[in-house]
């Protein structure tokens, strides 16, 4: 449906929604058959209102949530019923980055990166963290390409929130993921730290040819570093294309009212000055 | 007697029942905690009565205890000295072993209790365990030993270990679960096993308050450690014991420094370690008090300056 941003030697894997619905325990629907075709390589990001379902559309990719019927595809694997070591190898192949970076604070920050090696590493290297001389070194590379290897011995409490989520970018990056999620990656950052992280990712996604999905809430990120955006609206997809076509009419129906200042990140022309 | 107080029905001239928005409410009875007040009165009147209390021996108290006092401190048998430090020794030994035990037992029950790890069957037995475990005191546990080890050492240190079992049980299954569910998150969306997610999601984030807690449960240990000696387990205790039944009144002061000022130091000690776990820097818990003290005045009389600015 979209130009598909991929070069023949990327890493990404591409990712289809088949009639997607997924309903919570407490019978609130989260998503409302969703079709979505997501190429290997291509960035996309996703918008739309507090509980319009973005944070659950990423959680269903690497299966944090469950699916209730229809199916997803990513790369090789299908989604729904998928258990036990399968799923988990899906999840190796996901690297994932939130809103509040999840990392483990009491402990360094090289120790956080690798810890998106443990779905490769045995259960007695697991307990005494005793890792591999290749992984300490995949993950000093990941740290060096977010720019923070310096940190590399630090404990994670002692970063700012923008260090930290280049961590967790950096984990993600030591799964060698063939696609990246990110969940709000912004969402705690102030605006010139914003930019820093939106365009780590750009870079991964350009330069790795990982395939990337991001939420986001505010519209010009999303429309600066998303080739294409997919707006979200109570579970149901109300727009998909390119970011640069969404104008006003797109944003009405994503959001229900007009465009305002509130949902453009503050300060940002202060910042590119 | 709770009825609506008739003042509501007189004052208000309007017809309606229900008070509008501009009326006075109805002042609330407050019933059930005077019941409360008068059925502790009712408690504390007849313990008062059941209590035998001898006025004239209340009468005779301090200069009773001016008396021993002196007996026991002017002076202290500091000759004693050798011998009470080398039955603390023993205390502490009985302590640390007791709990290096209940440690080493409690960890893997503590993992099983935890929440989201194992189902309900697993872990309210557990549970159920840690809190009658609590609820015994060690005294208890090791009379009820007796029987089967003798009165050793040995016997008090099973005693302790059995005690810890019960607090570091519920210390270590509190703290998995106040674990921020964000590396558990990330590691389990990362493809880790349950495992993996426990070693790096829980345990690096639970990790210093565990270690803490288990210093601290080495200080209670140190000073139930001297009491088990009290019922002849050895260490300190059963020296106090044994003195106090000789009526050695100068042995038994020493001896009491001693107890005192050997817990003060350890509680001391242990406290700097457990504050380097946590802040990540060595210090004394007495310091950390003065320095907190300090720092309130300053800015309380920071404050204060405000205020008479303001003026």
């Amino acid at each position: 449906m979209n130009d598909p941003h991929s070069t023949p030697e990327t890493s990404g894997a591409g990712i289809r929604f088949e009639h997607v619905d997924v309903t919570y325990p407490n019978g609130y629907r989260g998503l409302k058959n969703v079709n979505l075709q997501i190429a290997p390589g291509e960035m996309v990001a996703v918008v739309g209102l507090s509980g319009a379902g973005k944070s659950t559309l990423v959680r269903t990719i690497n299966g944090l949530v469950p699916i209730t019927s229809g199916q997803i595809t990513v790369g090789e694997f299908g989604l729904h019923g998928l258990r036990g070591a399968r799923l988990r190898q899906l999840r190796s192949e996901v690297g994932m980055v939130f809103q509040s970076f999840n990392l483990a604070k009491r402990t360094t920050v090289l120790n956080n990166v690798l810890m998106g090696r443990l779905h490769h590493t045995s259960a007695w290297r697991t307990l005494l963290a005793a890792w591999k001389k290749d992984d300490v070194e995949l993950a000093m590379q990941a740290l060096e390409r977010v720019e923070i290897v310096q940190k590399a011995y630090a404990n994670a409490s002692e970063l700012s929130g923008g260090q930290q989520q280049r961590v967790a970018i950096a984990r993600a990056l030591a799964q060698k993921p063939k696609v990246i999620l990110a969940d709000e990656p912004t969402a705690s950052l102030d605006p010139p730290t914003s930019h820093v992280v939106m365009r780590d990712l750009q870079r991964i996604n350009t330069e790795l040819g990982i395939t990337v999905v991001v939420n986001l809430h505010f519209l010009d990120l999303a429309r600066r570093y998303g080739q294409r955006l997919v707006g979200l609206r109570s579970g149901e997809i109300v727009y998909d294309g390119q970011g640069a076509d969404a104008d006003e009419s797109v944003f009405e129906s994503i959001y229900g009212r007009s465009l305002t200042a509130e949902d453009v990140l503050p300060e940002t022309t202060a910042e590119l000055s | 007697m709770t009825a609506v107080s008739p003042s509501t029905t007189t004052r208000t001239p309007s017809p309606t029942r229900h008070p509008g928005p501009s009326e006075r409410p109805v002042k609330p009875s407050r019933l059930s905690s005077k019941l409360i007040w008068l059925l502790v009165t009712l408690v504390v009147v007849a313990a008062f009565w059941s209590v035998d209390i001898s006025w004239d021996a209340l009468l005779t108290l301090p200069q009773k205890l001016v008396h021993y006092l002196g007996l026991m401190f002017l002076p202290p048998a500091w000759s004693k000295l050798p011998d009470a430090l080398g039955a603390t020794m023993l205390s502490v030994a009985m302590a640390w072993f007791g709990t290096l035990i209940g440690i080493v037992i409690s960890f893997p029950l503590s993992l099983l209790a935890t929440r989201g790890l194992m189902p309900a069957v697993v872990r309210w037995p557990l549970r159920g365990l840690f809190a009658v475990l609590r609820a015994v005191p060690e005294v208890v546990i090791a009379v009820l030993m007796l029987s089967v080890t003798g009165l050793t050492a040995f016997t008090g240190a099973l005693a302790i270990a059995i005690g810890s079992i019960g607090t570091l049980g519920k210390w270590g299954y509190e703290s998995f679960e106040a674990v921020e569910r964000g590396a558990i998150e990330a590691t389990t969306a990362a493809g880790a096993s349950r495992t993996q997610v426990m070693r790096w999601g829980v345990w690096t984030n639970a990790k210093p308050d565990v270690l803490a807690f288990w210093l601290y449960r080495f200080e209670i240990s140190v000073r139930a450690s001297a009491i088990l000696g009290l019922i002849g387990a050895g260490g300190i205790g059963k020296m106090l014991v044994d003195n106090i039944q000789f009526r050695v009144w100068d042995v038994v002061g020493m001896l009491m420094i001693v107890v005192v000022v050997v817990t003060m130091i350890i509680d001391q000690l242990s406290g700097m370690v457990r504050h380097r776990i946590i802040e990540g820097r060595w210090e004394l818990p007495v310091v950390t008090a003065l320095r907190r003290r300090s720092a309130r005045r300053a800015r309380e009389e920071s404050i204060e300056l405000k205020a008479a600015s303001h003026d």
